[in-house]
């Protein structure tokens, strides 16, 4: 502590220490925020249900979504990505996920909408197990926050069946 | 201190300033007069260190607890970077510089008339020739 470049980097040390320990402190309260969000999907119509050129099944859909994120929100939050997951279940494969829709929320204040949208990416099966088969909706979401470890969750929403026959030949 | 010349000095009583001479020559009466100028010149103090050490590590750990209060309380995570930012450029600028606060209590080197009335006793006769030897060196 004798010259003035010594003190200043002991204080710029003590400094970067307390920043690392702010950083911490506020996403360790992250961890008390017990969200309670609400979301409801419903399939307006099957768009196209097809067997693809190389052999798999493909679906394509328009979706009906209204959700609410904002408890997901804390002061330490960067964004929210949520997306919509298929989940089923075949003869090969005991769970299948296979992601419809995404979208990034970055605000509190637009983190309830309903939209009303064709699906962002096809279902698309690994095999052509999807006649007739009953498919669950679950709403994924990751909360990505400023300073800490990203949060994940999710909730079921509601199931679907889907055509016994293709609606459009390949 | 290790390296400083100042302990060097205080062996012989004689004050070796590395900073401006005419401020060790005992010329009092010539001092800077704006504080800006007189941290830039001075040293701090035994004292003043201490001093300062204690204020920075207070300034900046009520800087970070007012910044973490000010950014739960009003939800927000960018008022509390800036006012930590705020609080610890606040500490650089009080604790770094040598302000003459912290030289209130200065050290009193021994004047240089003082000294060459009382030389540096000598240890023994089979030494005296290094010791002799050392002071040329030292005297340069």
């Amino acid at each position: 502590m004798h010259s003035a470049v010594q003190r200043a980097n002991t204080v710029a040390t003590i400094a970067a220490i307390l920043l690392a320990t702010i950083c911490a402190a506020a996403s360790f309260l992250d961890a008390f925020n017990s969200p309670s969000l609400q979301a409801h999907v419903q399939v307006v119509k099957i768009n196209r249900f097809r067997r693809q050129l190389d052999g798999n099944d493909e679906v394509k859909m328009t979706l009906k979504m209204s959700m609410d994120l904002t408890s997901l929100f804390t002061w330490n939050t960067k964004q929210v990505f949520v997306f919509l997951a298929a989940e089923y279940e075949t003869d090969t494969n005991s769970l299948n996920q296979v992601s419809l829709w995404d979208h990034i929320v970055q605000e509190k204040e637009r983190a309830s909408f309903q939209v009303k949208v064709p699906t962002k990416y096809p279902l698309i099966d690994q095999g052509t197990n999807l006649r007739g088969k009953k498919v669950g909706l679950v709403l994924h979401w990751h909360i990505m926050p400023i300073s800490g470890r990203m949060i994940q969750g999710k909730m079921p929403l509601s199931n679907f069946s889907l055509p016994d026959s293709y609606t459009t030949r390949s | 201190m290790a390296g400083r010349s100042e302990f060097s000095a205080s062996a012989r009583g004689v004050s070796n300033c590395s900073t401006q001479s005419y401020l060790c020559r005992g010329d009092s009466h010539v001092f800077p007069s704006s504080p800006v100028l007189k941290a830039r010149i001075n040293e701090m103090d035994w004292q003043g260190q201490k001093h300062a050490e204690m204020l920075m590590q207070i300034f900046l750990v009520f800087s970070a607890v007012a910044a973490f209060g000010a950014g739960y309380l009003m939800h927000d995570f960018r008022l509390m970077m800036l006012i930590y930012a705020g609080g610890v450029v606040l500490t650089a600028l009080v604790t770094v510089p040598n302000w003459p606060y912290f030289n209130r209590h200065p050290l009193k080197w021994l004047d240089p008339s003082e000294a060459e009335k009382h030389p540096k006793p000598q240890v023994s006769n089979i030494t005296s020739s290094s010791s002799s030897k050392k002071k040329a060196s030292k005297n340069k």
